[in-house]
């Protein structure tokens, strides 16, 4: 590279005069020259600086030089399929320094080509390119890790042998599993259901479904780990629906020996009516405490879009009782919708059905959503909330008083 | 940074980046503030003569910087020079290059060679509706209306909404020209304004203005006017349209609101079916209503009042003229409250019909049905803009059809309701459209550039008319 950058000034010096002379700018340039050789100095550095004037566009003539073997390399595959030309703007927009994978796969490509529009294909290539960047950089961190180790495993040698003795045996992972499976067999028995309604794959995106899922296997694992697990209802679950195959992506061959019932049929089919409450945001009904002989259906949904109601259609539609958290009587609501992912309701009904504490429980609702607790009573709330409105409307007027208040107070100052 | 004033050394743009805190990324920032500080191109040619000098070769996006900024001041022979590296080196562009050349050269006398490009994107993509807008107007101010003309019907063939400027611009450069099928061409892209129910900008207003006086031999004149509520002219004391829809519009409508707003994918989101055909069965057997009051809505009409005070208020102002009026409204009014007194209630209902909905069941869906059922002459009342139901009407078309009936049908509460009394302005008389009878024309336009919402209609007119 050094050579090259090497050879590349030197033909930019010889060159530099007379493509500077060619150009005419012969006359700006000469005076110029003069001066400089005029000059006493005649140090190292400066002896060549007689030659090297600015030619401004000698950035072109490299760009042009390196053209041959780029066009040669360009021409060597020239198919011109739909998905090699795709393929092609993709690179050019990286090379524009948009937010682009730098390795796109056909299947990705041929997604990208069925989006509707300019918008969803620009949003469908910055989503894949921020997963690609989390991936490198995990790799990344793993590999610092292994590092990491093979260090202080080469520190460890060195001390070979003090051999440690320890009065408890090591627990293993698969130790634990077996204890975890137990439970959850135990419950599977004699547990308190928990059903996922699976009837909402018309109403989602692929990317929501897979949202579900993921969301449904961290509350899976969330349940298995509990002390007094659910038992789990998969209910109105379609074989080979978009829900199934998301599944068997997340839990490969694991999916057969699930400790959860999974069932075609619909909750109403399996439960008496009377015993279930579906659990939906929108439900004007406020859930008070927590019922140990009910079954508690979740709709397994994701919905990015907020549509409002879908969930609690389904509830109208089979005439059973509804209701919601009560989000507003414990917590000082401040942004984002009142629909919880369903890992964080899992962590909730689970909290509840230990210990019946609504705070504790309301715990698992993220930071960000609300601005702090009000457990006293819902008279008090409603001033506190009032208070907040006043702080956050009435912000504007106190400003205004303020300033009033400095302008009299400046007249008083200039009448003494 | 600030970018140098004059071009600099390789030796002296050396140091400034060993200086500058992160040196991997310093000719695009540099590039990126010579465009915001509009810099000399020479300085950005010395930067990219030491880029290449280092590094020997340029990357993409600096050449696309230096394009920009080239475009930027109008420095014609510079975007060809970088049109023919770019050509060389690049296979393809992307869409970001392309426009950026065909804006800069449509500006030059090089205007052609923008046409030719924007051919080459049509090869591999959809070009920008700015790129046809930028060739649009290349052509006309070369008075190559056909060119022109082509490029717009191509722009339109692509489903590409043409900007303003473009449909402006074709009545500027039309000025003073005698070209039937030119003419039919302006009146097609007015026709398309009323379609679509655009309201030109004050910019636009005027190029439409003088091209209609400037048409040899016709001896339009144009003026500026406000219309009153009644809809007359004070121009020409001509009567403009009413927003009365055609039965077959009408009919289309009233299907739409139907299976789109009340049933949608799932009829138990806003209603269920056994409510929604006693609803219908209700609505049958007290046909026709002549106004349809959401109760709900107008009882919030003044926070201090309680709520069936409101309600009774509007419903005896309303009641005057021995017209039939339903009130809608959800089955909690009917238990006694602080808001709602049921002796209050019982006289209401000797005025006027009631129908109570579920209380989770929503009853503006109602209202329009109920509206829409009664036929042409029936008002609703509610001060809702009614946009969430819009949105759920599935094309655009019909969006513009309920925009339409909305304007005609919707009466609304005044604004001096903040005062002792309730107000109720009626539905408009008139409809607030580009709109023609031949020997005049009747243009809305709005006095700001963007009109903030959908339901503002401009009040201000262009009146032209055909003096014999």
């Amino acid at each position: 590279m050094q050579a090259v950058n090497m050879l590349l000034k030197n033909v930019a010096r010889c060159s530099a005069l007379p493509f500077a002379v060619q150009h005419g700018v012969k006359k700006d340039l000469f005076p110029l020259c003069r001066t400089l050789m005029l000059s006493p100095c005649l140090k190292e550095g400066s002896s060549h600086s007689a030659s090297e004037k600015l030619d401004l566009d000698e950035w072109k003539k490299v760009m042009k030089s390196g053209v041959q073997e780029a066009s040669e390399a360009v021409s060597e595959h020239k198919e011109l399929s739909t998905v090699a030309a795709a393929r092609e703007a993709v690179e050019m927009w990286r090379l524009a320094g948009r937010s682009v994978p730098e390795n796109i796969s056909d299947d990705q490509l041929k997604t990208l080509m069925e989006c509707p529009s300019k918008a969803s294909r620009k949003k469908y290539l910055k989503f894949l390119y921020l997963k690609e960047l989390y991936k490198k950089n995990d790799k990344r961190k793993m590999e610092e890790k292994r590092e990491r180790r093979l260090e202080t495993q080469a520190e460890r040698d060195l001390k070979l042998d003090e051999i440690k003795r320890n009065s408890f045996t090591c627990l293993w992972a698969n130790a634990m599993d077996r204890t975890h499976n137990w439970r959850v067999a135990q419950s599977m028995i004699f547990g308190q259901p928990l059903v996922f309604d699976m009837s909402f794959e018309n109403d989602m995106s692929p990317r929501e479904v897979a949202n579900t899922v993921r969301q449904i296997v961290f509350s899976e694992s969330s349940n298995r780990k509990s002390v007094d697990p659910f038992h789990i209802h998969f209910c109105n679950f379609q074989e080979n629906s978009q829900y199934h195959r998301e599944f068997l992506k997340h839990y490969r061959q694991a999916w057969d020996k699930l400790l959860i019932t999974v069932t075609e049929r619909c909750y109403t089919e399996v439960f008496p009516k009377n015993k279930i409450i579906y659990l939906t945001a929108d439900s004007p009904k406020v859930m008070k405490t927590f019922e140990h002989d009910k079954v508690y259906i979740v709709g397994s949904m994701v919905d990015r879009s907020i549509k409002t109601g879908v969930s609690l259609a389904r509830a109208k539609r089979l005439g059973l009782e509804t209701a919601s958290l009560p989000l507003d009587k414990y917590l000082l609501w401040s942004s984002g919708a009142k629909n919880l992912t369903l890992d964080q309701m899992m962590h909730i009904l689970l909290t509840l059905k230990d210990t019946g504490d609504w705070r504790k429980a309301l715990e698992f609702v993220p930071k960000r959503k609300y601005c702090g607790f009000v457990g006293r009573s819902v008279s008090d709330l409603r001033k506190s909330l009032n208070l907040v409105n006043t702080l956050k409307l009435g912000k504007k007027r106190e400003e205004v008083q303020e300033r009033q208040f400095a302008k009299n107070y400046s007249k008083k100052m200039l009448q003494k | 940074v600030q970018p140098p004033e004059k071009p600099l050394q390789t030796e002296e743009w050396k140091r400034l980046q060993e200086n500058f805190q992160s040196p991997e990324i310093f000719e695009e920032v540099m590039l990126n503030n010579m465009i915001k500080c509009n810099s000399r191109v020479d300085v950005a040619k010395s930067l990219l003569t030491y880029v290449a000098k280092s590094d020997g070769d340029i990357g993409y996006t600096l050449l696309i910087k230096y394009l920009a900024l080239c475009v930027q001041q109008q420095k014609t022979s510079e975007i060809c020079d970088v049109y023919d590296i770019m050509k060389m080196r690049f296979k393809t562009l992307e869409s970001g290059a392309y426009n950026l050349f065909i804006r800069g050269l449509s500006n030059s006398d090089k205007w052609r060679m923008a046409l030719t490009i924007l051919e080459d994107v049509k090869k591999v993509m959809t070009p920008s509706r700015t790129s046809y807008e930028s060739c649009i107007k290349a052509a006309g101010r070369h008075q190559e209306i056909n060119v022109a003309r082509e490029l717009y019907h191509d722009m339109l063939a692509k489903d590409l909404v043409p900007t303003l400027d473009v449909l402006q611009a074709f009545f500027d450069f039309s000025r003073g020209m005698k070209d039937a099928e030119l003419k039919q061409e302006l009146f097609g892209i007015l026709s398309y304004l009323r379609d679509n129910q655009i309201y030109p900008h004050r910019m636009f207003m005027r190029s439409i203005k003088l091209w209609f006086e400037s048409i040899p031999g016709e001896n339009w004149r144009g003026h500026l006017t406000n219309i009153k509520h009644s809809g007359q002219c004070p121009v020409c004391h001509h009567q403009l349209e009413d927003s009365n829809l055609t039965e077959e519009e009408y009919r289309i409508l009233k299907e739409r609101i139907t299976t789109d707003v009340i049933h949608g994918r799932d009829t138990f989101r806003k209603t269920s079916p056994q409510e929604f055909e006693a609803f219908q069965a209700f609505v049958e057997d007290r046909l026709p209503f002549d106004i349809v009051i959401d109760g709900l809505n107008v009882s919030h009409i003044k926070p201090k009042k309680m709520h069936c005070e409101n309600l009774f208020h509007a419903i005896n102002c309303l009641a005057k003229e021995n017209v039939r009026l339903l009130v809608l409204g959800r089955k909690h009014m009917l238990i006694n409250s602080s808001n709602w007194k049921q002796e209050v209630m019982k006289e209401m209902q000797n005025k006027a019909d009631f129908f109570f909905a579920e209380n989770i069941s929503e009853d503006d869906a109602f209202l329009l049905y109920a509206t829409l059922r009664s036929g042409k002459h029936c008002r609703f009342v509610t001060r809702d803009f009614l946009r969430d139901h819009k949105a759920c009407l599935s094309d655009s078309l019909t969006r513009h059809l309920f925009r339409k009936w909305q304007r005609g049908h919707q009466i609304v509460v005044s604004s001096s309701a903040e005062g002792k009394h309730i107000d109720f302005l009626p539905a408009f008389n008139y409809d607030c459209v580009v709109q023609t009878t031949g020997d005049t024309w009747h243009i809305p336009y709005k006095d700001m550039f963007e009109e903030k919402y959908s339901y503002q209609v401009p009040r201000k007119w262009l009146c032209l008319q055909q003096k014999q």
